[in-house]
């Protein structure tokens, strides 16, 4: 190997101690070209391993690549930082992989339960941020239970740690515990209050440090909340789906829910008495001027919200010996939380803080009514309740608007009426008058479709009706009934502006009116009845007439909704129409009814349904007789069959047709009649009504039923009058050759669906038949004149049309004549009657024998065929 | 003796010796009379009359007689009837003060129960036709009423759709009427009238069965005092049967089909049927069960009265009644002692002088209330929740242990005469040992 440099370098040293060497600048040597590359390149570095457990490959990691196992060994590290991270870790693993939050979660509640005792700030911070956006969304599909039973005993001792903050965040995770499994609560309920007691109590928050105070607060409240303390949740319970009901089961009592209450109302009574202190600490703020800030109002709506809770529990609780409003605590109650109301503020402040200080007060007077439930009226201060009458009286009436959204009076209202009712019954009687005033205006002004209506209706109703049972003590005060009255007389009308789109509201309407009517309540008061009101404004009566009336009402009122309700509401309005019926039946509602059974769009049960319970109210003696009969026929003479004619029920089978409907209707009419006593009786005073509406000669399916009905009620031989006899015969041959003109013959005459659909027909005929003979002579012997008739008119006119028009109808005539010849019974009633039937058939012979010119070929030979079948028909009448 | 069986002459000497015989009993809505059969030989025995009843206004009281509402009024008053099972004419005529619709007994005989067709329900003492209570029930009619198993409530139904449990120990309670609570329970779900009602062997924790023009039928607990189940069916029930077993029951339906209904139904809607009496027939009426030889009896709007087999679902005999549509029919037991050796029935000998009419009013009240409950504890369990013949039994008890003054008296009577037998005794024992003696000196000195 060369090395050139070494040389020269050697040459230098030697150089320096001698003599300068010049260079020449600017140029080098060139590099020998012998000589050797040296450099070292290399494309990377690497080293042997350093760590042991690092084959992490496929294993969930966070981004910094440690692993959940790594993570929860470091949240319990001595530096708050790497603890923090950590909890940071777990939740960025938690996002990338959701899948080992599911698989670990037992073991990991039970490493990170140890931080909710954690010193640091920022790592309980970030422990209760993993738990609520990770942790407890990922579980709530599953039994929270296990982990939470896992999770409290840290809690507690969480919330007796030494440390303020500390204690502060156990409340507060514990509010979210709740938040997330309700039940903890009662699991827990004595010592969680037991520790919210001591928390609001001893360490006195200073009214200064709010937010503090709010976050225990808002927890008690919640908790207190969750109290059974609504009385409207056990109802709702009822009227649930009843299939999961046991029938015959051993079941605990603990199993309900106030006993599993029952012994944490002392603990409650406490927790009372404590938040009323905590209340008056906030005397002066809600005094001050400048009203207050939006802290303050949080807190003590919490407090107020809380205590209401906690006395409506007691409430409904209905154990006197237990209660936690005993003596004192109502006293107390009284004098410091209801001595300050009504909280006012000053005039000068904004809407939003006006608006905060009207919520207080609705919550105060709720506390209020809920406490004078307790005792007795004429025990309660008088200037308090005043003051609470007139809060009530105030927000009924809408006056109290000053900085209310619609929303919040709204609520509050919503909160109130419950307990107007009961109010009402107690107080003196100029209350009494205001409030109801007071009422009748705020259910006048609130809007049909809303809540605050649905509401008042169920006050009306507690008021006409308190507990379903004992009618209004007042009754007899002309007042209170004139009220009641001028509610009841809005109600029809407010039904009809529902229509059919608030199917709650309307189905409240008619629960009301069923049971006014049930309880005789709608027509025992002559108050109720009709009274000369002004034009526009209709009566209850006309009112509920155009409910059913689905066709346009008078001026610009639009059709009534009952046709268009959904089932159960059709149920309960056909069930009030009963009781209704019982001393307000009157020709126009009547008028209505018979519309709305004709309205096309009627769910064929539901016109069952009206038949069956006018029948029921016929029988129970609250419609006339007349009345009934009327109704009966015009149903059967008016309903209209679609399509009238072509295509009779042969073909479509699928679903319901309105022919089908009406043979239904047609069955239970007659069977409603036959219920009405004796056939022959019934038939007497029907007979002209419904003659009368033959002669008018309705279409061929009303004229079958009207047939059918005269048969269901006469007997053998027949009762019809001469008269009557003369129409039908007037009537039967045109209705028998409209038959065989309606039902199209199939190829194979001998079908068993078209004999069955001509037979349905027919059969009031032969019924006729064999109850009078004189009837089937005259009806054949017309029969006859219309074949000559028409023999004479082929033969002597030459117009095409006129000419096709006879033809046919022979041909029809023949067709009916062996149709009832087919029929084997029937065949021995007509036998009697051969002398026709020969006279027919010598027609149509001699006419086809004369060979007349007008006929075609088609036509000769399809008469020929006719006289064929009529001479064997006639020859075996012989026999 | 010779009398009584030539009035009834279809007991024969085998029907002697049978302990139970069952009949049927039914009455219509139009003036007739009370038809009764044998169910076993479907022999036609005793017509009552005239009897023109309302649904559910027939019923025999005890095995005493039999007793009957009736539709015809004499003015604004009801009447009642009253047969005693061997002569067909009405032997006791009882006017309340408004036309009676529903009427029942408890199972002894020995209260009858109506109601008026206000609403109002009258009880009455048998034996002395006394009006115990009248209390208001309902806003409309009563239209059936039915006394549980240990006859200790009493289930009513009204035309305005509600059916009410009363206790008949706290009906008398004063104080509690006072407080406006008479009834137990209150149950408004059915929108329509109640047509019939059903009650199970569960005593004063039953279940019961309503049906109702609604179309539906509901079952009801007791214990619980709630709706249990809401039943559907194709049309308006008029009568109500319930199997002996307990699961199902059987609805007869305005459409003329009876219905096999299940208590505990898991749809809305019933779906199986029984049978129909035949293709024109009419609505059924009423239903009756007979457990011994489990038969299902039903009426109808045309007067025939038919008798099913429940488990193959065919009829097995049928009664023709009459013109009338049939509104009770009912299955009477009568218990013949036999070891009586002149084969007298008990309900023979109790028929023989019938009780005095019903009256028509109130007693006024004796002085001072009567005070069942303990009221201000209501949250002792005892008195809240347990109401039964149990109860009843246990303060009969009580009150014969106490004892009254007439059993000490008696007692003291006793004691008395029991010392002066033993005085008595005592003396006899002396005069004895006296007589010995002087026999004994007198045979000594014969000796001697």
């Amino acid at each position: 190997m060369v090395r050139p440099k070494a040389p020269a370098k050697k040459q230098q040293k030697k150089a320096i101690d001698f003599k300068k060497i010049k260079r020449k600048l600017g140029r080098k040597l060139p590099p020998p070209k012998n000589a050797t590359n040296t450099e070292i390149k290399s494309k990377a570095i690497i080293l042997p391993e350093q760590s042991v457990g690092a084959e992490k490959s496929g294993i969930a990691t966070s981004k910094k690549g440690l692993t959940l196992k790594e993570l929860l060994q470091q949240t319990s590290h001595h530096n708050p930082k790497v603890r923090k991270d950590a909890l940071l870790g777990i939740k960025d693993l938690f996002k990338h992989y959701p899948a080992e939050m599911q698989s670990h979660k037992y073991a990991i509640i039970q490493k990170l339960r140890e931080r909710v005792t954690d010193d640091d700030k920022l790592v309980r911070d970030a422990f209760y941020k993993l738990f609520e956006a990770d942790v407890f969304p990922a579980c709530i599909e599953d039994n929270l239970g296990p982990m939470v039973s896992l999770l409290m005993p840290y809690i507690f001792s969480a919330m007796a740690d030494s440390s303020i903050d500390v204690r502060l965040m156990a409340f507060k995770f514990f509010h979210l515990v709740v938040k997330n499994y309700p039940p903890t609560f009662s699991l827990y309920a004595e010592k969680i209050l037991e520790n919210y007691t001591d928390i609001i109590q001893k360490n006195h928050f200073y009214v200064q440090d709010k937010s503090k105070l709010k976050v225990a607060l808002s927890g008690l409240e919640h908790c207190l909340s969750l109290l059974p303390c609504d009385e409207s949740d056990t109802e709702s319970q009822k009227k649930g789906h009843l299939q999961n009901e046991t029938l015959l089961a051993y079941e605990q009592d603990v199993a309900e829910e106030s006993v599993r209450f029952a012994h944490v109302s002392g603990k409650l009574k406490e927790i009372v008495g404590v938040l009323i202190n905590c209340f008056q600490d906030f005397i002066p703020l809600i005094r001050a001027r400048g009203g207050l800030d939006e802290a303050s109002f949080d807190c003590i709506n919490h407090i107020l919200c809380g205590v209401r809770y906690a006395i409506k529990f007691s409430n409904r609780m209905h154990i006197p010996r237990q209660a936690i409003l005993d003596q004192e605590t109502a006293s107390m109650l009284l004098k410091k939380l209801l001595g300050s109301f009504p909280l006012n503020p000053e005039n000068n402040l904004s809407g939003k803080v006006a608006e905060w200080y009207f919520i207080l007060n609705s919550v105060l007077t709720e506390i209020f009514l809920e406490v004078s439930k307790w005792s007795q009226w004429s025990h309660l201060p008088t200037d308090l309740s005043n003051r609470c009458l007139e809060f009530i009286e105030r927000t009924l009436l809408g006056k109290i608007t000053r900085g209310n959204s619609k929303s919040t009076h709204e609520k509050t209202l919503l909160a109130l009426l419950p307990s107007v009712p009961k109010l009402i019954l107690r107080v003196d009687h100029d209350w009494r008058d205001n409030l109801l005033q007071a009422f009748t205006t705020a259910f006048n002004d609130c809007k049909p479709d809303s809540e605050l209506k649905l509401a008042c209706i169920s006050t009306i109703r507690d008021l006409i009706i308190p507990n379903g049972d004992i009618l209004y003590s007042s009754a007899s005060d002309p007042t209170v009934v004139d009220y009641q009255s001028a509610w009841v007389k809005k109600l029809p009308s407010l039904l009809n502006q529902l229509g059919d789109k608030h199917p709650l509201s309307t189905q409240a309407i008619l629960q009301l009116f069923l049971d006014l009517g049930r309880f005789g309540c709608l027509n025992a008061s002559p108050t109720f009845e009709e009274e000369p009101t002004s034009e526009e404004e209709p009566t209850f009566e006309e009112g509920i007439g155009y409910f059913f009336n689905p066709y346009q009402g008078k001026g610009n009122v639009s059709g009534g909704s009952f046709a268009s309700l959904p089932e159960e509401a059709q149920e309960l309005a056909l069930c009030f129409l009963f009781y209704f019926t019982i001393d307000s039946f009157s020709a126009p509602l009547l008028e209505s009814i018979v519309s709305c059974c004709l309205y096309p769009q009627l769910e064929p049960a539901v016109l069952y349904r009206i038949v069956e319970i006018l029948h029921t109210a016929y029988r129970a003696g609250y419609i006339q007789i007349t009345d009934h009969f009327s109704f009966l026929v015009t149903l059967v003479a008016r309903f209209k069959v679609v399509p009238e004619k072509g295509q009779l029920a042969m073909e479509c089978n699928e679903h319901e047709t309105s022919r089908d409907t009406f043979k239904a209707l047609t069955n239970r009419v007659c069977s409603c009649l036959s219920e009405m006593g004796d056939g022959p009786l019934v038939l007497q005073i029907l007979e002209k009504i419904l003659l009368e509406q033959i002669i008018l000669k309705p279409a061929l399916d009303n004229g079958c039923a009207i047939l059918r009905m005269i048969c269901a009620l006469d007997s053998k031989p027949t009762r019809l009058s001469e008269k009557s006899i003369a129409t039908l015969c007037e009537f039967l041959p045109g209705y028998l050759i409209d038959i065989v003109k309606s039902i199209p013959e199939d190829k194979e005459k001998s079908s068993y669906l078209y004999m069955q659909t001509c037979l349905y027909y027919l059969v009031p005929c032969y019924f006729l038949f064999d109850r009078s003979s004189k009837l089937t002579e005259e009806v054949l012997k017309r029969m006859q004149s219309i074949v000559s008739e028409n023999t004479k008119a082929l033969e002597s006119v030459q117009d095409r049309e006129s000419g096709r028009n006879s033809l046919n109808l022979i041909q029809h005539t023949v067709s009916v004549v062996l149709l009832m010849h087919n029929d084997v019974k029937l065949r021995k009633i007509i036998s009697s009657s051969k002398a026709e039937i020969d006279l027919i058939l010598q027609n149509v012979v001699s006419f086809q024998s004369s060979g007349s010119t007008s006929l075609t070929v088609e036509a000769k030979h399809s008469m020929r065929i006719a006289g064929e079948r009529l001479k064997i028909a006639s020859n075996s009448l012989l026999a | 003796q010779s009398e009584n069986s030539s009035l009834l002459p279809s007991f024969s000497e085998e029907d002697r010796e049978i302990d139970m015989e069952i009949s049927i009993i039914a009455s219509s809505f139009i003036d007739g009379e009370i038809g009764s059969w044998d169910l076993k030989t479907g022999k036609a025995l005793l017509k009552f009359k005239p009897c023109a009843s309302p649904a559910h206004g027939l019923t025999a009281v005890g095995d005493k007689f039999l007793a009957a509402s009736q539709l015809k009024a004499s003015g604004s008053s009801g009447s009642i009837f009253f047969w005693s099972w061997n002569k067909p004419q009405v032997e006791v005529r009882s006017f309340p003060k408004e036309p009676i619709l529903a009427l029942t007994a408890n199972s002894e005989g020995t209260y009858i129960v109506g109601g008026g067709k206000s609403g109002e329900i009258y009880l009455w003492e048998v034996a002395t036709g006394k009006l115990l209570k009248k209390w208001h029930g309902h806003f409309q009619s009563v239209t059936c009423l039915v006394f549980s198993g240990d006859d200790s409530l009493l289930v009513s139904g009204s035309g305005d759709g509600s059916v009410k449990v009363w206790s008949l120990i706290r009906l008398f309670d004063d104080l509690q009427r006072q407080k406006g609570s008479t009834h137990e329970h209150y149950f408004t779900e059915h929108t329509m009238s109640v047509t019939d009602i059903v009650i199970d062997y569960g005593g004063c924790n039953a279940l019961i069965v309503s049906a109702s023009e609604d179309r539906t039928c509901k079952v009801w607990s007791l214990a619980k005092g709630k709706l249990l189940r809401s039943i559907v069916f194709p049309s308006a029930i008029n009568a109500l049967a319930l199997d002996p077993c307990g699961s199902v029951f059987y609805a007869g339906g305005r459409d003329s089909k009876i219905y096999i209904g299940a208590m505990n139904a898991t749809s809305d809607h019933c779906t199986k049927v029984l049978g129909s009496i035949s293709e024109e027939s009419k609505a059924i009426t009423c239903l009756a069960y007979c457990a011994e030889g489990n038969l299902l009896l039903s009426g109808s709007e045309d007067g025939k009265i038919c008798v099913w087999d429940p488990k193959t679902r065919h009829p097995v005999r049928t009664f023709d009644h009459g013109k009338g549509p049939v509104s009770n029919i009912q299955v009477v037991r009568k218990t013949f002692v036999t070891n009586l050796n002149k084969t007298l029935s008990s309900w023979k000998r109790n028929g023989a002088s019938l009780p005095p009419p019903l009256e028509k009013f109130e007693k006024p009240e004796e002085d001072g209330i009567v005070i069942v409950d303990p009221p201000p504890f209501s949250d002792v369990p005892v008195y809240s929740s347990y109401l039964s013949a149990d109860l009843i039994d246990e303060q009969v008890r009580e009150l014969q242990q106490q004892g009254s003054a007439a059993t000490e008296i008696e007692m003291e009577r006793l004691k008395l005469e029991y010392k002066k037998s033993l005085q008595m005794n005592d003396q006899w024992q002396k005069n004895y040992e006296n007589l010995l003696q002087v026999v004994m000196e007198l045979q000594n000195g014969v000796t001697n």
